[in-house]
C-alpha cells in the first residue's frame, strides 16, 4: 500500500519540476506535449498581460466618450446618409441630428472630455489613451462582436484571447491561460472565445460568477478521498505508463491531473476574496461576500492576472438587456453605472500595485450609435459601425492622450481612423507580436487574426 | 527590316535601363509576384495589359490615357502612385521616363510563364494529384509499399500487437465501441487454432455491426462540418437534419458505393425523379449535404454569397481536396484554379434552393422538400385544406356581419370613457395597480394592452381583481378564468357579471376564434383572431416552456402587433369596486414590452350592447393542426442561371457572367444547355474523377491510422503534403476504384495488413513523426468514444438509432440575436448524434476535441489540458456512470469476482495479482461505504489511462 499524496506533494509536483518522471520524461513533456509553455513574444514587450473589458450592445460614442458642440447646435436638423442601418427601412426614409444627453467636461491633467455618464472613469483619464476614430465592418451585433473578438466579420476564427494565449503560453498552470468572465453570454455565443483552428488548449475558459465559476472545478468528495483515489489513478497510471515507454500523451495526461488538482485549490482561491481589504472591496464598490456584478468581475480579473493568466476577458452583460439603447437613450445609465466605478477602480488598483506596469487594459464595445435618428426627439439611438470610442491603458500605452477624431456630428471616423483591425494590430504589437508573423497554418493557408487585409499599428498611442 | 531590329534594341535597352529598375524599386512590393494590389500586377507584360480593377494600366502610345501615367503624375489625390507612404511622387526624371517609355508603346519583354490562377500551366496539368490513376499491380499488397520505405530508412518495424490490443484496436476503430471480454476473449483463442480466418470472421462480424456506419458516419459528418442549427445569428434548430446524419449513418453500412455517395449528396434528387418513392425520398435526403451548409448573418437571404463560398470552400476540400474556397476574391494564389472556376460553380449552386431554416427578419422556415410524392401531399393537404377554408370563410363573413354593430358600441362608449390608469411595461418589467371607480350596472372596466411602440407584441401575464368595496363584498378576478376559458365569450361571470375578450385597436371586435390546445399542450387554451390578438391561459398545476416560461394557472394576453387586446368586465352591481392586480412582461428578451390601459367606460347600455353582440356569436373551432407531410432539409433545382463575377469577392460589384462549368484543370466541361442547375454532371466530376478516389483512400487510411498517407487531408494543392507513400496511396485509390468503390473493401484490405496489425511503439529518432510506420500510433479516445464507452461501461449505452432532437415546436419560435436558440440535451444514445449547435460549442465534445461544428474537420486533434482531467474528478455525468458499473457490480458474490469483472468490462482482461492486491486494500482503506467503495475504485479505473487510449 502507497501512502496517500498530500496536498503540498500535489502542488509542489504541479508548479515545480514533478516528482512522477524522470527526466527524459520530463523534457519529451516540455517540448512537445504541453502547448502552454510559456513561450518568448516576437520582441520585448512591456505588457505581459491582458483585462480585456468588452461592453455589449454598442455603447453610444457622441454620449461618452466623443464630445460633438455641433450635434448639440445641429439637434433637429435632417441630414443625409448612406447608412447601413436605415436602407430601406421603411421609417427611415428622413433622418436628423439627434443631441446627446449627457454634458461633457475636461478632466485630469490632460484635459481628455468625457460625458456625466462615466464620473470614474473620468477621474483616470491621465492613464487612459482615448481612440475616438474606431470603426467597424459591419452593423449587426452578431457579426460586429464577432469582429470585434476574432477580426472576422462571418467566418468562425480564432479569438483574440486564443492568439495571444497561443503566442505566449502562460505561466500559472494551476489556472487556464485565457479567462473569460461573463454573467450571459454575448452575441456570437462561444465563439467570442472560441480557438477554433488554434488547438483547443488556446480556448477561453468561461468563468460565470458564482458557486462553482468553472465547470467541474469545486470538489465533489472531501480532499482525503480525492487523493486517495488519485493515488491510486497516479500507480495505475505509472504502471501502464512504464509498458509504454513513457508514451508523452500518456505522461502529459497523467500530468493534467497534478494540475486539475491544483485547480480544484487554486481556482476558488483566485476568485476568494476574504483576503481583500475592505477598502479595495469598497472602492470597487463591492459588499463583503458578494459573488457578482461588474466590480466582483474586475477584482476578480486584477486577482488573476496577479496569478499569471494571461488574458482576461470581461464582458458585461448579455445579448438583451445591454447597450442597444434603440428605445431610449437612458437605458445607458444603469449599464454605465454598473461598470464606471468597478472599471476606475480597476485601473487604480493594478495602478497602486504595479500591475498596471505589465498589464495591458482594454475598453471597448462592438459598434457606435448613431448621432441621429428618424425623428429628432427619439429617445433611443441605432447601430453605428461607422464611428466609436474605445480606450487603452496600463502596460506601453502611453496615457492621458487622445488618437483620431470623428467629423462634427460624430458620423464618420475623419482623423486617422483605426479600424477593429489596426486595433488588434496595436493590441498585439503592445504584446511584442508582429501581427503578421502570429500566423497558423491550416488548410494549406497562414492564418492570422488581422487576415488578409491590410492593417496598421496604432504608433501614436504607444509610450 | 534592319531599322525595325535596331529600333527594337533601343527599346529594349530604354526598358531595361530606364524602366525595369524603376518599376522593381517603386512599384514591385505591392505589384508583383503574389502581391496583387487593386488586382494589378506590374511585373509581367500581362499584368499591366490585363490591369487592376479599373481597368488596363497602360495604352501602349497614349500615355496621357494611361492609367498609370495618370497616378504617377499626381493629379488626382484619389488616384495618386506611389501612396505617400510607400515614398510618395515619384521625381520629375522618372515620370517623364514612364511617359516616353509608354509613347515608345510600351515594349516590354517581362513574358509571364503561362500560368492557371496560382500554378504554372505545365505544372498544373503534371501536378501529381491530378494525373489518372494507374493499373492496380495485382501481385502487390500494401505491406510491400510501406517495408520498401521502411528497408530504406534501416528502419524495424514493430512486431505484430497481441490479440486483445488487436480486437480493442479493431472494435474501437470499426464501430467506435470496445468488445466486450468474452469476444476478446474467444478472438485469442481463434487466432492461436486458425490464424488465418480468425482476423478476417472479427472484420466481418464489426463490418455488419449497425454500429460500424455510425462511427464511419461520424468521420464524414465532420468532414461536412455537419450540425444541428443553421448558424446564422439566432442559431435556429435545423429540425430535419438529421435524417442526412441517419442517411450517411445508412450509407456506411450497406456500403454505398463511393462515387454514388458522391453523386447523391450533390443531386440526389435529380438521379431518382423517376424512381420508386423510397429511393426518390432517400435521394432527396442525401442533398442534405448541401443544405446543411452554413448560414449567415440577420437576414440569411441577403448572405447568401457567404452560404455558397460556405459550399464551395466545404465541397472542394472534402472531395477534391482543393481549397476552392480561396478563389473568391481573385485567383488561387497557389493552385490551378481561377476565379472563373470559383463562378463557374457559385452559377450551379445559386441555381439550387436551399431549405432555408429561417431567421430573425424571416421566422418560417420554408422550402423543405417533401419526401412523399406530391400526389400524396395533396391527398393529406386538401380535404385539410378545404375544411380550413370552410371555416375561414364562416368567420370573414361573421366579422363582416359584426361590424356595424361594433361601431354602434364603441359610438356608445365615446365620451364617456374615462382613463384610470396607463403605463409601460418595460421588458421583463410587472407594474402593479390600484384603483377605485364608482359604477353603475351595465357599466364597463376594461384593461387593454397595447404593443409598445413600433417593437409589436408580447406575451403579458394578467393578475386582475375587482371588488366591490362595502355592501356584499362581491369579488372577480381573472384567476377564475384560467381553469375554463373555454366556456364562453362573452363569459359568464358569478353575480351577473360578465367578462368580454375583445380586440380593441378601433371598434371592440370579440375575439372568436377558439384553440382547445396551444402547441398540442391541452393545459394552453385560449380565445384570438388568427394568431393574435389573443388571451391565452395556462390551467395546468406547473409551469410549461413554450415560446416563453408560462406561470402555473395563469391568465396571459398578446397583443398583435399594431393591434390591442382587451379584458372587459361588465358590471352586474351599481356602488364603488376596488381594481387591483399587475400587468407583466411574460416574455422577457421576447421584444421591447408593453403597455397597458385601464379604462372605464361610465355608460349602462354598453355593456348589455356588448353582450347582445357577443350572444350572436359563434365561435371558430380552429381547425386540428396541418397534416404532418415528412420533409428533409435538402435542395431542389430552381431557375438556372450563371452567376457573375463578385469582383474582389464583393457581391455588390458584379462583373462578367461566368458559364457554369467544371474546374478548368479537371476538364472545364460546360453544364449543358437546358440541363438544369448542372449539380447532377457536378456530381458526376467529381465522383469521375481520379482527385475522389485519392481523397477517400486517403482519408479512410488515415481514419485506421491517425494520419493519411498525404497529412493534410484536405489539401492535395501546392500547399498541401506530399504523399508519405505515393505509390501506394495510387495503389489504393486504383483498388478502390476497381472493387466499385467499395469503402468496405478498403478496410478489409487496410486491416489485413502487417502494418496495421503492428504494435504500438513511441516514434525513433530517424522517423520522429512515424511517417514510415514502423509501429502503430497509440491514439486517446475521440470524444465520442469516450462518452460511449463511459456508458458502454456503466450498461446504460442505447445502441438503437438516434431520431430528431427534441427541439421546441416551430410554431413557439421567438428567436432572435438577442436571445438566439441555446440547449444541450442528454441522451445515452451514441454521442456521433449528439446536438450539435455552430455558435455555441457543446461543452463536452468542445473540451475533449470535438469536430469543428463550422469548418470540415479532416482528423480530430488530440490536446491534453487539466480541465479534461477535471472532468474525470468531478463531473456528475462520470460520477454517475461509476455509480451505475459499481451498482452492477454489488450483485456479485465478493470482491473478488467484482474486481475480475469490472477488469474484464473496462480493460477486456483478467487482473494481474498486483492489481487485485492493490484493489483489495484501497478498498479496506477507504473510508466509506461498501457500495461508495467501489465507486471510488470504479471511478480510478474509468478515469485511467488504459480505459482511455487504444494500442
Amino acid at each position: 500500500m502507497n501512502p496517500p499524496l498530500n496536498r503540498r506533494h500535489f502542488l509542489c509536483s504541479a508548479t515545480a519540476g514533478s516528482l512522477l518522471f524522470p527526466g527524459i520524461v520530463q523534457q519529451l513533456l516540455a517540448e512537445s506535449a504541453d502547448p502552454l509553455a510559456p513561450k518568448m513574444p516576437h520582441f520585448p514587450a512591456k505588457a505581459k498581460n491582458v483585462i480585456f473589458l468588452f461592453m455589449t450592445g454598442g455603447v453610444s460614442h457622441v454620449d461618452s466618450f466623443d464630445p460633438k458642440p455641433e450635434l448639440v447646435k445641429g439637434h433637429g436638423k435632417e441630414i443625409k446618409a448612406d447608412h447601413p442601418e436605415i436602407k430601406g427601412r421603411p421609417g427611415y426614409e428622413r433622418i436628423y441630428l439627434k443631441r446627446p444627453q449627457w454634458d461633457f467636461a475636461k478632466h485630469g491633467q490632460c484635459g481628455m472630455e468625457v460625458s456625466t455618464l462615466f464620473p470614474h472613469i473620468a477621474g483616470c483619464v491621465d492613464d487612459i489613451a482615448l481612440i475616438r476614430s474606431m470603426h467597424t465592418s459591419h452593423s449587426n451585433h452578431y457579426n460586429a462582436t464577432l469582429g470585434m473578438h476574432t477580426g472576422s466579420f462571418a467566418q468562425s476564427r480564432p479569438s483574440i484571447g486564443s492568439w495571444v494565449t497561443y503566442g505566449l503560453g502562460t505561466p500559472n498552470r494551476n489556472l487556464p491561460g485565457f479567462v473569460v468572465i461573463a454573467p450571459k453570454q454575448t452575441y456570437a455565443g462561444t465563439q467570442v472565445f472560441a480557438s477554433d483552428f488554434l488547438p483547443g488548449a488556446y480556448q477561453g475558459t468561461l468563468v460565470v460568477p458564482g458557486a462553482e465559476p468553472i465547470a467541474n472545478v469545486a470538489p465533489r468528495l472531501p480532499a482525503g478521498r480525492q487523493q486517495l483515489e488519485l493515488a491510486a489513478l497516479r500507480q495505475m497510471n505509472a504502471e501502464h505508463l512504464a509498458t509504454r515507454a513513457g508514451d508523452p500523451l500518456l505522461a502529459a495526461r497523467m500530468q493534467t491531473f497534478e494540475t486539475a488538482f491544483g485547480m480544484q485549490m487554486a481556482v476558488p482561491d483566485a476568485f476568494d476574496f476574504k483576503q481583500e481589504a475592505d477598502a479595495t472591496l469598497a472602492s470597487y464598490g463591492l459588499k463583503r461576500g458578494q459573488t457578482t456584478g461588474f466590480g466582483w468581475q474586475c477584482l476578480a480579473a486584477r486577482r488573476l492576472v496577479e496569478r499569471g493568466v494571461r488574458f482576461v476577458e470581461l464582458i458585461d452583460t448579455g445579448s438583451s438587456g445591454n447597450w442597444d439603447a434603440h428605445g431610449d437613450m437612458m437605458t445607458h445609465v444603469p449599464l454605465a453605472k454598473n461598470v464606471d466605478q468597478p472599471i476606475a477602480a480597476l485601473l487604480r488598483d493594478l495602478k497602486q500595485r504595479g500591475l498596471l506596469e505589465d498589464t495591458l487594459v482594454v475598453w471597448t464595445t462592438e459598434f457606435g450609435r448613431t448621432p441621429f435618428n428618424n425623428t429628432a426627439d427619439a429617445k433611443g439611438r441605432e447601430h453605428h459601425p461607422w464611428a466609436f470610442s474605445s480606450w487603452l491603458a496600463g502596460a506601453g500605452v502611453k496615457p492621458g492622450m487622445v488618437h483620431g477624431a470623428t467629423d462634427e456630428i460624430g458620423l464618420r471616423a475623419s482623423v486617422d481612423p483605426v479600424h477593429v483591425r489596426d486595433f488588434h494590430a496595436t493590441i498585439l504589437h503592445l504584446m511584442g507580436f508582429d501581427h503578421e508573423k502570429l500566423t497558423f497554418r491550416h488548410a494549406g493557408l497562414d492564418f492570422r487574426l488581422t487576415g488578409v487585409e491590410e492593417s496598421h499599428i496604432v504608433k501614436e498611442v504607444l509610450a | 527590316m534592319l531599322l525595325c531590329l535596331k529600333v527594337a534594341a533601343q527599346d529594349h535597352a530604354f526598358f531595361e535601363s530606364k524602366v525595369r529598375p524603376l518599376l522593381v524599386e517603386h512599384c514591385y512590393e505591392c505589384h508583383s509576384g503574389e502581391k496583387t494590389k487593386g488586382g494589378l500586377a506590374l511585373d509581367t507584360k500581362q499584368g499591366w495589359e490585363k490591369g487592376g480593377d479599373t481597368g488596363p494600366a497602360i495604352l501602349p502610345g497614349k500615355p496621357d490615357e494611361s492609367l498609370l501615367i495618370k497616378a504617377v503624375r499626381y493629379h488626382d489625390k484619389d488616384f495618386a502612385m506611389p501612396p505617400l507612404k510607400k515614398g510618395g511622387k515619384l521625381p520629375e526624371q522618372a515620370v517623364a521616363d514612364l511617359v516616353t517609355w509608354v509613347k515608345m508603346g510600351a515594349p516590354d519583354p517581362r513574358v509571364a510563364a503561362a500560368k492557371i490562377a496560382g500554378m504554372k500551366a505545365d505544372e498544373a496539368k503534371a501536378w501529381w494529384a491530378f494525373q489518372p490513376l494507374p493499373k492496380p499491380d495485382a501481385s502487390k499488397t500494401i505491406d510491400d509499399f510501406i517495408d520498401v520505405s521502411l528497408a530504406k530508412a534501416k528502419l524495424m518495424p514493430a512486431g505484430p500487437a497481441d490479440p486483445r490490443t488487436l480486437i480493442r484496436r479493431m472494435s474501437y476503430d470499426l464501430t467506435g465501441l470496445p468488445p466486450s471480454a468474452e469476444e476478446a476473449e474467444a478472438f485469442a483463442t481463434d487466432l492461436i487454432r486458425h490464424p488465418n480466418s480468425a482476423i478476417q470472421n472479427l472484420m466481418d462480424r464489426l463490418l455488419a455491426s449497425p454500429q460500424y456506419g455510425v462511427q464511419w458516419g461520424r468521420h464524414w459528418l465532420d468532414v461536412v462540418r455537419y450540425a444541428d442549427t443553421a448558424g446564422e445569428n439566432t442559431d435556429r434548430p435545423l429540425m430535419h437534419a438529421w435524417r442526412y446524419r441517419n442517411w450517411v449513418f445508412d450509407a456506411f453500412n450497406r456500403d454505398l458505393r463511393y462515387d454514388d455517395f458522391v453523386r447523391m449528396q450533390l443531386a440526389g434528387d435529380l438521379l431518382f425523379n423517376q424512381s420508386e418513392s423510397k429511393q426518390r425520398a432517400e435521394g432527396i435526403v442525401a442533398t442534405g449535404y448541401l443544405a446543411i451548409a452554413r448560414r449567415f448573418g440577420h437576414d440569411i437571404d441577403k448572405d447568401m454569397h457567404l452560404t455558397f463560398e460556405d459550399v464551395i470552400d466545404t465541397l472542394g476540400k472534402n472531395f477534391l481536396g482543393l481549397t476552392t474556397g480561396c478563389a473568391r476574391c481573385h485567383d488561387h494564389k497557389y493552385d490551378p484554379i481561377t476565379a472563373a472556376d470559383y463562378y463557374a460553380l457559385y452559377g450551379i449552386f445559386s441555381s439550387t434552393r436551399f431549405a432555408f431554416p429561417g431567421c430573425e427578419p424571416k421566422g418560417q422556415p420554408r422550402d423543405m422538400v417533401p419526401l412523399i410524392p406530391q400526389a400524396e401531399v395533396d391527398a393529406l393537404m386538401k380535404p385539410w385544406q378545404a375544411k380550413n377554408a370552410k371555416l375561414e370563410a364562416e368567420k370573414t363573413k361573421q366579422l363582416q356581419a359584426n361590424k356595424a354593430a361594433e361601431q354602434v358600441i364603441a359610438n356608445l362608449g365615446g365620451s364617456s370613457s374615462k382613463v384610470v390608469f396607463e403605463s409601460k411595461v418595460a421588458e421583463g418589467a410587472s407594474v402593479p395597480f390600484e384603483y377605485r371607480v364608482r359604477v353603475r350596472r351595465g357599466e364597463v372596466v376594461q384593461l387593454a394592452v397595447l404593443p409598445n411602440a413600433n417593437h409589436g407584441a408580447d406575451s403579458t401575464l394578467i393578475e386582475w381583481r375587482i371588488a366591490e368595496t362595502d355592501g356584499m363584498k362581491r369579488a372577480w378576478s381573472v384567476a377564475e378564468l384560467v381553469p375554463e376559458l373555454m366556456k364562453g365569450n362573452p363569459y359568464p361571470a358569478n353575480d351577473g357579471a360578465m367578462w368580454c375578450f375583445l380586440e380593441t385597436t378601433t371598434a371592440p371586435v370579440f375575439l372568436s376564434d377558439q384553440r382547445q390546445s396551444i402547441n398540442g399542450n391541452s393545459d394552453l387554451k385560449s380565445w384570438s383572431l388568427g394568431s393574435e390578438p389573443s388571451v391565452f391561459v395556462n390551467s395546468a398545476d406547473q409551469q410549461v416552456m413554450v415560446w416563453t416560461t408560462l406561470a402555473a394557472e395563469s391568465f396571459f394576453v398578446h397583443p398583435g402587433p399594431k393591434r390591442n387586446v382587451a379584458i372587459a368586465w361588465m358590471s352586474p352591481l351599481e356602488g364603488e369596486v376596488a381594481l387591483t392586480g399587475r400587468v407583466a412582461d411574460a416574455h422577457p428578451s421576447g421584444g421591447d414590452g408593453v403597455a397597458f390601459q385601464l379604462k372605464h367606460i361610465a355608460v349602462p347600455q354598453y355593456g348589455p350592447a356588448l353582450a347582445e353582440l357577443g350572444a350572436n356569436l359563434k365561435p371558430t373551432v380552429m381547425p386540428e393542426p396541418m397534416p404532418v407531410i415528412p420533409v428533409a432539409y435538402a435542395v431542389v433545382d430552381t431557375k438556372a442561371q450563371n452567376a457573375r463575377f463578385h469582383q474582389r469577392g464583393d457581391p455588390e460589384k458584379l462583373g462578367d457572367e461566368v458559364p457554369r462549368r467544371w474546374l478548368s484543370i479537371l476538364g472545364g466541361e460546360p453544364v449543358p444547355a437546358g440541363s438544369g442547375s448542372g449539380r447532377k454532371q457536378l456530381g458526376d466530376w467529381i465522383a469521375s474523377s481520379p482527385l475522389a478516389a485519392r481523397i477517400m483512400v486517403n482519408r479512410i487510411w488515415e481514419w485506421h491510422f491517425g494520419k493519411g498517407l498525404v497529412r493534410s487531408s484536405n489539401d492535395f494543392g501546392a500547399r498541401g503534403e506530399k504523399p508519405t507513400h505515393p505509390k501506394l496511396l495510387d495503389w489504393l485509390a486504383a483498388k478502390f476504384v476497381e472493387t466499385g468503390f467499395s469503402v468496405k473493401a478498403m478496410h478489409r484490405l487496410i486491416l489485413s495488413s502487417q502494418v496495421y496489425q503492428r504494435a504500438s511503439d513511441l516514434p525513433s529518432a530517424v522517423d520522429p513523426d512515424n511517417r514510415l510506420l514502423a509501429h502503430f500510433p497509440r491514439r486517446r479516445l475521440t470524444a465520442e468514444e469516450m462518452r460511449d464507452s463511459l456508458l458502454n461501461a456503466s450498461g446504460q449505452l442505447d445502441l438503437t438509432p438516434a431520431g430528431a432532437h427534441p427541439f421546441p415546436a416551430e410554431a413557439t419560435w421567438k428567436f432572435s440575436q438577442h436571445g438566439p436558440f441555446n440547449a444541450i440535451y442528454e441522451m445515452n444514445k451514441r454521442s456521433a448524434c449528439l446536438m450539435v449547435q455552430r455558435q455555441r460549442r457543446h461543452p463536452f465534445l468542445s473540451l475533449f476535441d470535438g469536430a469543428d461544428p463550422n469548418a470540415t474537420t479532416a482528423a480530430r486533434q488530440t490536446t491534453t489540458v487539466p480541465t479534461q482531467a477535471l472532468y474525470f474528478i468531478n463531473d456528475p455525468f462520470f460520477h454517475a456512470q461509476a455509480d451505475a458499473l459499481a451498482n452492477r457490480l454489488m450483485s456479485l458474490a465478493d470482491d473478488d469476482a467484482r474486481i475480475t469483472s469490472a477488469w474484464r468490462i473496462l480493460f477486456q482482461r483478467q487482473p494481474t495479482a498486483a492489481e487485485t492486491q492493490r484493489t483489495k486494500s484501497f478498498l479496506a482503506n477507504y473510508p466509506a461505504s461498501n457500495a461508495d467503495k467501489w465507486t471510488a475504485q470504479l471511478r480510478v479505473l474509468m478515469a485511467s489511462n488504459e480505459f482511455l487510449h487504444i494500442d
